[in-house]
């Protein structure tokens, strides 16, 4: 059946793809565009794996027809971080340890991403609220809730100390 | 993954074009807003159109407008804003509590109004992939010739939309367009019992809008839906109650609606008989064991039918509660 | 192999190999052990850049898809798939006859094959497999492929199963019907014990099925490679099990497979054996010469499933007037779905892991394994044991309530002594159990709420214990259950390569806090290749919490032996001894001036100028464990963890809805290696033992029904999961008691603290409404009719 080519505006650089027209926004971004940040837990819309942000909002990706997206602008996890390195929630996502198999996550860090776009300091309600399209089988939550008020900066870093992955070392110039 | 069965998809930027391509097309074409409610139906090969007539693309179908004594919705807006949106929230609570109660925020962001009125109804043997179907040699709704739930003729899949009963105790009215022209229909005639196709919408017709007259001063409305989890899942048992107490306390208006039990939406009727009296626990009582009398849960949906129809009078009772402390 | 190692297990003849040297908790660690770090892999999964099997491709890669039996039951007459192999787009079709060498995970109960040879077992059986290439097209053509049945009744019971069959066994030629597996073990006079006893429960308890659902469904990708070799990359948590059971069905030599297991999301368990996709992207890769791709829909994942076994149970529990546990008694009937999996354990696991955390003078159980035709059970987070554990932590507070005793103070009465051996002969060596069940009652606030809040809301208290791994290795052989190899390159940086799964659980970052304590580098300087049957030393992989224990210890062996090099090496450069040296933080320094130091890359130039390319390997192996007596080394494990829950409960009287508005889990994990690490166990291991009581449930229908044996919904709508919206709270209490054998001490945290969870629930639903719910999940329909009755 129909086929087209597309612009698709992803994470700010315009994309030109062949779609055709029963093709979903997450098979174009995984499958084409080798965008494989977006996860597939379930394909019909149960689960929030493949949560994207358009214009952004969180959406479904499994649900959105790819070629309805064409005049949007498209966020996936690969966009969300940038040149000066991960963004804040990503960041208080790793920091926080929210991350077991880590495979609801790309979706869960957009959900919240937009939760604090919209609401930067939001509380545990909030939280839970804007969280409940994204399943999570590994962490129970806590630990997701936690890195969302860290990234909010309602909730300190326990740990009073960077754990952050050392630099690589200096090469001795003495050394061959 | 689930694939979805191929077609065209056509995007109408206006409401005449699209009526034109649904006409041209017949029964290939369906519309498509949101997509939450259509595409997994299609992803489970339970509709297979030829094309798609995409109404995301018309700007007439997105607004809300205020009309003084009547709020007018449009098919195209999304559940989430509806449900967020200030002035409902405070006119039309019930309404905006249940928008607000579809699905997770993913849904009521993607999923319309429209789409929610007019969402294909539900059964356990139903939504459910091809193979599987087939393992279960099919139903009557979809490609077989018997009913799981009832075992009659007749398809008693559930109205699963959370909008369906504060619209039927609002009184709303459906705005519809269609090759014949321009019609409209109160929700409590928009819907008829039959679980293969709930809705009185006729070929090639459209849902424009809803209109909902602002409640009259001293009104009341609450909706309470029973659910399995807080998010991600689709009703057990739906409930809303609308009511209006004069100066002295006298219920002077009263109605209620019951919705997940078979495919019609259930406007409880024989209400009138409360009018006139004074709310006391035993009134509320009474009106709660009546809306129990009419709701028969089905095994249409996994959960013990039993239960759910003894939650009808225990969550009526809280509404009616609700209503009358507010 | 000597006599003396010769254990019977369950079977066959098992061997124990040479115990490995233990460290133990003589290095104390401390500089990088048991600091809150950020994970090794974190960053990559929180940025997308974690590759998951599903996002690999290759050029030229053809697409698998699997035929599955609508029936429960039936011979397959014939197949014929003429129509889908003419199809555009299809290159291959496989049907079962191409793979006909049986396989299991456990090589005493080889029961299945890759696809169905001569019949189908359950709904979802698969017959036959398409290579096309693209999806889409191997879905059609599947859809194409016309299979003749000859349907045979079905068997969906526990109770039908031990009937003769009325057409014919599950598996013809089984001994016993369709019973798997029987088990009868007693130990210590339970007669003397029970007549000891005056307070006795004796009940009927239910658990019903569930599975893991993980959000990644399973993937797998066959991959011809130069050499007439062959890639399976897989979303697996057993690489090495899974490469040899390849080899076996493939006829093919070992060592001609490689086996990856890219990063996985989620397994629980159901990710730990072959599965058919494996076989089908192996045999079509090898058939086709091109890469194949199999990705289950979340409906296949239902239906793979090696879940929770249904288990009828009947406990008997004796406590004498002191409250002390006389006798245990139990008759565990498990519903083992179509095929054996790791059943054999299982059917031993549910008697043999509940010896602890309490004393027990007599104990006794009979546990027997039947075939149905539904999916096959097998192994989730906390195998075999959480079952029985629900039952038995129900009938205790049961058996209590009979001598007016608190449920707690019954089980701080019947704590096992620190070190012990349990009645069925386990070695405990450490147990901060005590301290759990003081952590719990502390935080929880327990003693101004048990028995004290009004109707609807409850307390409830309940215990548990499991395994570090075992010394059970799921094939006998003499050699390691774990090897670690680290290389320390000139650039300062140390490659560690071990075979362990890292399936979120955490083990990629453990190795690299190890290494980091034990050669005093920066983490970030740790670079970790896991589960990649090429390039790692066998690691028996992600199951029976063994990884930390096992693969952790043998990490530090390791590191060890280059640690000295090391240390050599500075002592020589900085004239010092190198006893009085201490490598952290980047640097070799002397303990008494700090201005005497040497950064560790350059340490690490001077020992490989001294020795040579500097590697070193170090093992793990069990110690001989385990009760003289047959299957008396299944269970038993080189270290125990412990763990109390105390949950508490909010019931609506009305609507029989339940909330559980905050969970307190109190675990002795040994060492907390990384705390947050431990923590996210705990809390997720909470949150699974939460969900499968109030709302999974893998069920199929009935015998009676239009299609029996059907899943009653595959999907993640009909098997709902908690949301964020409504998940309780969770407060996770580490205990560290430091295991004299585990790495600085540590024990598992990954599957103990959810054993508990559930009991814990049901204990404060009793104590809230009174009301003891035997049969699980407890739904508020189930609550609400038991109201009804006691009204
Ligand atoms: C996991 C999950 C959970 C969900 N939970 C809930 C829930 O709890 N409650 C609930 O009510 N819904 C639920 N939904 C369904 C759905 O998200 C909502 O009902 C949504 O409002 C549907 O709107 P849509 O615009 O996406 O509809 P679509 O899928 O676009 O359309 C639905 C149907 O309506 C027709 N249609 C759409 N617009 C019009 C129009 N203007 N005129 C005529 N016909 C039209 C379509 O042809 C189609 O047949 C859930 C969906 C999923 C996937
Ligand atoms: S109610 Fe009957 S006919 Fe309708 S979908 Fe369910 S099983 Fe099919
Ligand atoms: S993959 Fe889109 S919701 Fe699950
Ligand atoms: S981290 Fe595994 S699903 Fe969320």
């Amino acid at each position: 059946m129909a086929e087209s080519v597309l612009k698709l505006k992803i994470n700010g650089f315009v994309r030109r793809v062949a779609v055709s027209d029963q093709e979903t926004l997450l098979e174009v971004l995984r499958y084409t565009l080798g965008l494989t940040g977006s996860k597939q837990g379930c394909d019909k819309g149960d689960c929030g794996a493949c949560t994207v942000l358009v214009d952004g909002e969180p959406v479904l990706a499994c649900l959105s027809l790819a070629k309805r997206n064409a005049d949007k602008e498209i966020l996936t996890i690969e966009g969300l971080s940038g040149p000066e390195g991960p963004h804040a929630v990503q960041d208080a996502f790793d920091n926080a340890g929210a991350m077991q198999c880590g495979f609801c996550q790309p979706g869960m860090i957009l959900s919240a991403a937009a939760l604090l776009e919209r609401d930067p300091e939001p509380d545990d309600e909030a939280i839970r609220h804007a969280l409940s399209g994204n399943l999570c089988r590994c962490t129970g939550y806590t630990r997701i809730f936690t890195a969302v008020r860290q990234a909010a900066g309602i909730e300190a870093d326990r740990k009073g100390v960077d754990p952050r992955p050392a630099p690589a070392p200096p090469v001795d110039p003495k050394l061959p | 993954m689930l694939r979805l069965p191929a077609f065209d998809l056509l995007e109408p930027t206006s409401l005449e074009e699209a009526l034109h391509l649904l006409a041209e097309h017949g029964g290939d074409a369906m519309p498509i807003a949101g997509g939450t409610d259509l595409l997994p139906n299609m992803k489970h090969e339970l509709f297979t159109p030829k094309v798609l007539v995409s109404l995301t693309s018309i700007p007439a179908l997105r607004a809300i407008e205020d009309l003084g004594d009547a709020w007018r919705l449009g098919a195209g807006c999304p559940l989430g804003e509806l449900a967020n949106h200030p002035g409902l929230q405070q006119s039309l609570p019930a309404l905006a509590e249940a928008l607000g109660a579809v699905g997770g925020p993913h849904h009521r962001r993607m999923g319309t109004l429209g789409g929610n009125l007019c969402l294909d109804t539900r059964c356990l043997y139903y939504n459910q992939t091809f193979q599987w179907r087939e393992a279960l040699g099919f139903c009557l709704k979809k490609d077989g010739d018997v009913c799981h739930v009832a075992g009659g003729r007749k398809c008693v899949a559930a109205a699963s939309n959370d909008s369906a009963p504060p619209l039927l105790v609002y009184d709303a009215t459906v705005e519809i367009v269609g090759p014949g022209g321009a019609r409209t229909l109160p929700v409590r005639e928009f819907y008829h019992p039959d679980g293969i196709s709930n809705t009185r919408l006729e070929d090639g017709e459209l849902v424009v809008a809803l209109r909902v007259a602002k409640p009259s001063q001293g009104t009341r409305a609450a909706f309470h839906k029973l659910r399995r989890s807080g998010a991600i899942d689709f009703p057990l048992l739906n409930m809303a109650v609308s009511l209006r107490l004069d100066e002295r306390g006298t219920l002077v208006a009263l109605s209620a609606a019951v919705s997940a039990l078979a495919a019609r939406p259930n406007l409880v009727k024989g209400l009138d008989r409360f009018l006139g009296q004074v709310p006391d626990e035993a009134l509320v009582e009474a009106i709660a064991n009546r809306c129990r009398r009419g709701s028969v849960p089905l095994t249409n949906l996994a959960t013990d039918p039993e239960w759910r129809r003894a939650m009808v009078p225990v969550f009526i009772k809280r509404l009616l509660q609700r209503c009358l402390d507010a | 192999m000597s006599d003396k190692k010769k254990r019977d297990q369950g079977g066959a003849d098992i061997v124990k190999g040479k115990a490995s040297p233990i460290h133990g908790v003589d290095l104390p660690g401390g500089d990088v052990i048991g600091r809150p770090l950020r994970k090794a892999d974190g960053l990559d999964k929180a940025t997308g850049l974690a590759l998951y099997t599903d996002d690999i491709q290759f050029p030229d890669m053809l697409h698998a898809k699997i035929l599955r039996s609508p029936l429960p039951h039936a011979r397959i007459k014939s197949i014929d798939y003429s129509e889908a192999l003419a199809m555009d787009g299809v290159v291959d079709v496989m049907v079962g006859s191409e793979l006909p060498i049986p396989y299991c995970v456990i090589p005493w109960t080889r029961d299945e094959t890759a696809l169905c040879t001569d019949k189908v077992r359950f709904i979802g059986d698969g017959v036959a497999a398409v290579a096309a290439v693209d999806e889409a097209t191997a879905i059609e053509a599947c859809k194409r492929i016309k299979v003749d049945y000859e349907a045979l009744k079905p068997i969906l019971t526990i109770e039908a199963a031990k009937q003769p069959p009325e057409d014919e066994a599950i598996h013809v030629g089984n001994r016993r019907g369709n019973q798997h597996k029987y088990v009868d073990l007693s130990f210590g006079d339970l007669d003397a014990g029970f007549r000891h006893s005056t307070s006795i429960a004796h009940d009927d308890y239910y658990f019903h099925g569930t599975t893991h659902a993980p959000i990644e469904p399973h993937c797998a990708i066959g991959k011809p490679e130069p050499g007439g070799q062959l890639c399976i990359i897989s979303a697996t948590q057993v690489p090495h099990y899974l490469q040899r059971e390849l080899a076996r069905v493939l006829g093919m030599a070992q060592q001609n497979i490689r086996v990856i297991q890219p990063a996985l999301g989620g397994a629980f368990g159901g990710k730990s054996e072959p599965f058919d996709l494996e076989f089908v992207v192996a045999h079509l890769a090898r058939k086709t010469g091109r890469p194949v791709k199999c990705l289950y829909t979340r409906e296949e994942v239902f239906y793979s499933h090696r879940g929770r076994h249904p288990m009828a149970m009947n406990f008997k529990v004796g406590l004498d007037d002191e409250g002390k546990i006389q006798a245990v008694r139990s008759k565990i009937d498990l519903d083992g779905g179509a095929y054996s999996s790791f059943g054999l354990v299982t059917t031993y696991y549910a008697g043999q892991l509940l010896t602890g955390p309490y004393d027990f003078a007599s104990y006794g159980f009979t546990s027997t394994r039947y075939y149905t035709n539904k999916p096959c059970c097998g192994p989730k987070r906390g195998h075999g044991s959480v079952q029985p554990r629900f039952a038995f932590e129900c009938a205790l507070d049961e058996a209590a309530a009979g001598l007016g005793l608190d449920p707690m103070t019954v089980r701080e009465r019947n704590t096992m002594p620190r070190v012990a051996t349990t009645v069925n002969g386990m070695r405990v060596q450490s147990n901060g159990f005590l301290a759990c069940l003081q952590a719990a009652r502390k935080a929880s606030g327990w003693d101004e709420k048990w028995g004290k809040l009004p109707r609807g809301r409850g307390i409830g208290v309940a215990g548990s214990m499991y395994i570090s791994g075992t010394n059970y290795p799921v094939y006998p052989n003499e050699m390691p259950q774990s090897g670690v190899t680290v290389q320390l390159d000139r650039s300062g940086r140390a490659l560690v390569l071990c075979g362990a799964s890292d399936i979120g659980q955490g083990s990629d970052s453990m190795f690299t806090y190890i290494v980091a304590e034990e050669l005093g580098i920066e983490p970030g300087h740790v670079r970790i290749v896991s589960s990649d049957t090429d390039l790692t030393p066998v690691d028996l992989g992600a199951y029976s919490s063994r990884i930390t224990f096992m693969a952790g210890n043998a990490c530090i062996d390791a590191c060890r032996r280059l640690r000295k090099l090391l240390l050599e090496a500075a002592a020589t450069a900085l004239g010092q001894s190198a006893k009085r040296l201490r490598l952290a933080g980047g640097y070799a320094v002397a303990v008494d001036d700090t201005a005497v130091s040497l950064p560790m890359q350059e340490v690490f130039r001077l020992a490989e100028a001294e020795n040579g390319t500097l590697s070193a390997s170090g093992w793990y192996n069990t110690p001989l464990l385990g009760g003289e007596y047959r299957g008396g080394t299944i269970g038993s494990s080189p270290a125990y963890s412990f763990t109390c829950h105390v949950a508490e409960v909010d019931i609506d009287l009305e609507t029989g809805e339940l909330r559980v508005p905050k969970v307190w889990v109190a675990h002795d994990c040994g060492r907390a290696l990384n705390p947050v690490i431990v923590e996210g166990q705990m809390e997720g291991s909470t949150y699974m033992g939460a969900a499968e009581l109030m709302m999974e449930d893998q069920d199929f229908y009935p015998a009676d029904h239009a299609a029996p044996g059907l899943h009653l919904g595959p999907s993640l709508l009909d098997y709902p999961i908690p949301t964020s919206s409504e998940v309780p709270e969770f407060e996770a209490l580490i205990i560290e008691s430091l295991d004299p054998e585990g790495p600085y001490g540590a024990k598992e945290a990954g599957e103990g603290p959810l054993h508990s969870t559930i009991p814990a629930i049901a204990n404060a639903i009793h104590d809230a409404v009174g009301i003891r719910l035997k049969t699980l999940p407890i739904t508020a329909a189930k609550i609400w009719r038991a109201l009804q009755e006691t009204h």
